[in-house]
């Protein structure tokens, strides 16, 4: 009994202990937050970042919750792909000042490195330790973070706040329905489970389609993000192409060629048949296919519009969650995109990648006029103590630490195991490759994808111009002969 | 001399603010246009380049293509809008009831900025989703401006007319009501019908107005950009990539500054040459209706 006692009032002593050491321990770091902002409380910052939950959370949420415990105003515009990029571009080559702060995609971050937009954080952290939050953690962070480093200094440029996989999604209710999984086997003679082939994706999109139709449903095979956007050339470049062993947009960056004469692959046979495969999923694809960017494939998704396709991760919590916006919450499957033979392998060994590594970081322009403050906010959006909100919120993941959430926990069985998937297998899906001149070749090749959609030409013809173009253009713009 | 002077003092702030947001521009897309640009380019610095940018679009057929189609926009689109716009100027004028109501209502679409006339035409003809594309396709009408590219074109250039025929039509009853009221009754008296008084009285006394209006329009159409893009994005393929569309995204998403300038160099040039024709064309013909 007495033994017991003792037991129970060391229990009790420890938890107190720790309760006490931890709030005293989060006040400090609290405080600090207040104190390194003194000497910029009333300034008021201004950033820009796309349309997307991330940046949408850290506008509503992380943003005020800042300003109210610095004094630095922020304001956070949030705006589409295209006009942001136009802004921010704009504004880091004029050297205007209008940004504090500027969202860095991925792909673009070797073009303003190139461009010299960007500010040092490497060099700007040693200049400034008052301002370096101490559980900052840099170690903490997963490798996504090394996109925003310069390949020769190995120098920060930017703090990622999203990363999230471009994903194989589908109607786990459909994959499941006994009318369906029964007439899908009497069809092909094989059960109906998720696509890990071509061959079987069109199966089931074509199945799926029919299924709609017969059934008189708002129902077809396959989302296709094919609108007349630079989306469409997104999803063939950075999601199809991968996945059938088509690697960097087709370009050999030994001699910086495309076409296969030069030991490009962009118009190689298979980049042609992958094409074809992507265009010929338009038949199985809802009506709006043609009109969606990346936003209303997830929509689409969400309506219950289709049975499957590749929607990017970011919006899979959303979708499989938010009752108020998706018809299909609780009804989501999350697996690997289907991959051509021999991909997968390639990818496990590092030679290539099965699919689209996603994400964005902020960094801070050279002309912004408020470097200190902006530093500060950057540091904000990605303190470990916010990610399992923001993870929850917006299905991005840029500390490892957060996988461990329980936050994050208790969403990852909600959202068959996203999280899980994006942990263990991120590694076989990777970003944009190193291209300064990202924006001006993807224009070079856009014209002749949406030829290709709309049908003007075939998949073949405007591969074949498409890499013709590319070599052109790569010369006009120095690199190759 | 002083009121010379005066007249030219109170020009000046409107000279100096036409300088710096009309004249400097156009200089500087001048000298930009004879150097290679591009941001992203290895260098990433201008270089000279000559006339070489205006010599490749002579043979780049993207935009020629963009060119002909901006053209035959402007011309199916401008065309309705001026009859239709003549005509609402026409019945406008006659007394009826409710008629201030009917000026003001219909001049709505002019208050709404163009992106947002695009994104509410986008909001009502999506595909699948869009109630104009529902009803038809209840009415087993097959409607996806995704797919179809002359459902796209002609659904961009019902957009126009929907937008700025009110422009026309306000232009026109301007127009309509400064014309003095004596040729008019002469015609009444001498038994003239009412189609011969707007042939031979309406129609010549607004030429004037007719013409403003009409290079206005074409103006404006030919370099028609945030209405079709938000609507179509230029697509499906490039049906709808009319040569403003085409010019920005070579300026901007590809950056290639040098070029696009050409581009809009040339563009201004065609648009004088064909505001220059279609004025001598009408002098002529008004030259020729009075020998």
């Amino acid at each position: 009994m007495k033994k017991s006692r003792i037991t129970l009032f060391l229990v009790a002593f420890v938890s107190l202990a720790f309760v006490l050491t931890s709030s005293v321990v989060f006040a400090a770091g609290e405080e600090w937050w207040t104190r390194a902002a003194k000497p910029y409380k009333g300034v008021t910052i201004k950033g820009i970042s796309e349309s997307t939950p991330p940046s949408k959370f850290m506008q509503r949420v992380l943003a005020k919750k800042f300003q109210e415990k610095t004094g630095i105003k922020v304001e956070f515009e949030v705006t589409s792909w295209d006009m942001m990029y136009d802004k921010e571009i704009k504004d880091m080559e004029a050297g205007t000042g209008i940004y504090d702060f500027v969202y860095i995609e991925q792909d673009i971050i070797y073009g303003y490195l190139a461009k010299n937009f960007l500010v040092d954080l490497t060099v700007f952290m040693e200049k400034h330790p008052e301002l370096v939050f101490a559980d900052l953690d840099m170690d903490d962070f997963t490798s996504f973070i090394n996109y925003f480093k310069a390949a020769d200094t190995g120098h920060l440029y930017g703090f990622p706040f999203e990363a999230f996989l471009k994903v194989y999604l589908y109607r786990k209710d459909l994959f499941e329905d006994k009318a369906c999984t029964d007439a899908f086997k009497a069809k092909h003679g094989r059960n109906l489970t998720p696509a890990k082939t071509f061959e079987e994706y069109s199966q089931l999109a074509e199945f799926f389609a029919k299924w709609g139709k017969d059934n008189k449903m708002n129902l077809w095979g396959t989302t296709v993000q094919a609108g007349s956007h630079p989306a469409a050339f997104y999803e063939m470049a950075e999601t199809i192409w991968p996945s059938w062993g088509i690697y960097n947009w087709g370009i050999n960056m030994d001699n910086w060629k495309a076409t296969t004469a030069n030991g490009g692959t962009l118009n190689s046979d298979k980049a042609k048949e992958a094409l074809k495969f992507w265009v010929g999923m338009l038949k199985y694809a809802p009506p709006e296919a043609t009109s969606s960017t990346w936003d209303e494939v997830a929509a689409s998704f969400a309506g219950g519009r289709a049975a499957q396709g590749w929607v990017y991760g970011e919006n899979a919590a959303w979708i499989a969650t938010d009752s108020t916006r998706s018809k299909v919450v609780g009804n989501v499957g999350v697996a690997l995109p289907p991959l051509a033979p021999g991909v997968l392998e390639d990818a496990k060994a590092g030679r290539g990648y099965i699919g689209y590594y996603d994400g964005g970081a902020l960094g801070i322009p050279h002309s912004s006029k408020n470097k200190e403050a902006a530093f500060l906010f950057l540091q904000w959006v990605t303190r470990k103590d916010f990610q399992g909100e923001f993870a929850k919120a917006a299905a991005r993941i840029v500390r490892t630490s957060t996988f461990d959430d329980p936050l994050v926990k208790e969403m990852d069985a909600k959202v068959d195991h996203y999280y899980s998937l994006f942990e263990k297998e991120g590694y076989l899906f990777a970003g944009a490759p190193p291209f300064p001149f990202h924006p001006t070749i993807r224009e070079v090749i856009l014209p002749y994808m949406l030829k290709a959609i709309s049908g003007e030409i075939t998949p073949e013809a405007a591969l074949d111009g498409a890499a013709n173009d590319v070599d052109a253009e790569l010369v006009r713009l120095g690199y190759g002969k | 001399m002083n009121s010379s002077r005066t007249a030219w003092a109170l020009l000046a702030p409107t000279l100096i603010i036409l300088a710096f947001v009309g004249l400097l521009p156009f200089f500087y897309v001048l000298y930009v246009s004879f150097f290679d640009w591009n941001i992203f380019s290895k260098t990433g610095v201008m270089s000279w380049a000559g006339a070489e940018n205006f010599r490749r679009l002579v043979f780049d057929a993207d935009f020629l293509a963009a060119l002909k189609r901006g053209i035959g926009f402007t011309c199916i689109a401008v065309s309705i809008e001026m009859v239709l716009g003549l005509t609402l100027a026409q019945l406008l004028m006659i007394r009826f009831k409710g008629r201030s109501i009917f000026r003001a209502l219909h001049a709505l679409p002019l208050t709404v900025a163009p992106i947002a006339v695009g994104a509410t035409w986008r909001l009502m003809t999506i595909p699948g989703m869009g109630p104009v594309s529902y009803f038809l396709q209840q009415l087993g009408i097959d409607y996806n401006i995704g797919r179809s590219a002359s459902q796209a074109f002609f659904t961009t250039v019902l957009m126009d007319i929907w937008h700025w025929t009110p422009f026309v039509t306000l232009t026109f009853l301007a127009g309509l009501s400064a014309l003095p009221r004596a040729p008019f009754e002469s015609a009444m008296v001498d038994g003239a019908n009412r189609w011969q008084i707007f042939r031979h009285i309406s129609l010549p006394m607004l030429r004037p107005v007719i013409l403003t209006a009409l290079f206005l329009r074409i103006m404006d159409a030919l370099r028609i950009v945030d209405e079709v893009w938000m609507l179509t994005g230029g697509g499906p393929g490039t049906s709808t990539r009319y040569v403003g569309i085409h010019l920005w995204r070579i300026v901007f998403p590809k950056t290639d500054y040098g070029y696009g300038s050409a581009m809009s160099v040339l563009l201004l040039y065609f648009t004088i040459v064909l505001c220059w024709l279609l004025i001598t064309a009408i002098t002529q013909s008004r030259k020729g209706a009075g020998t």
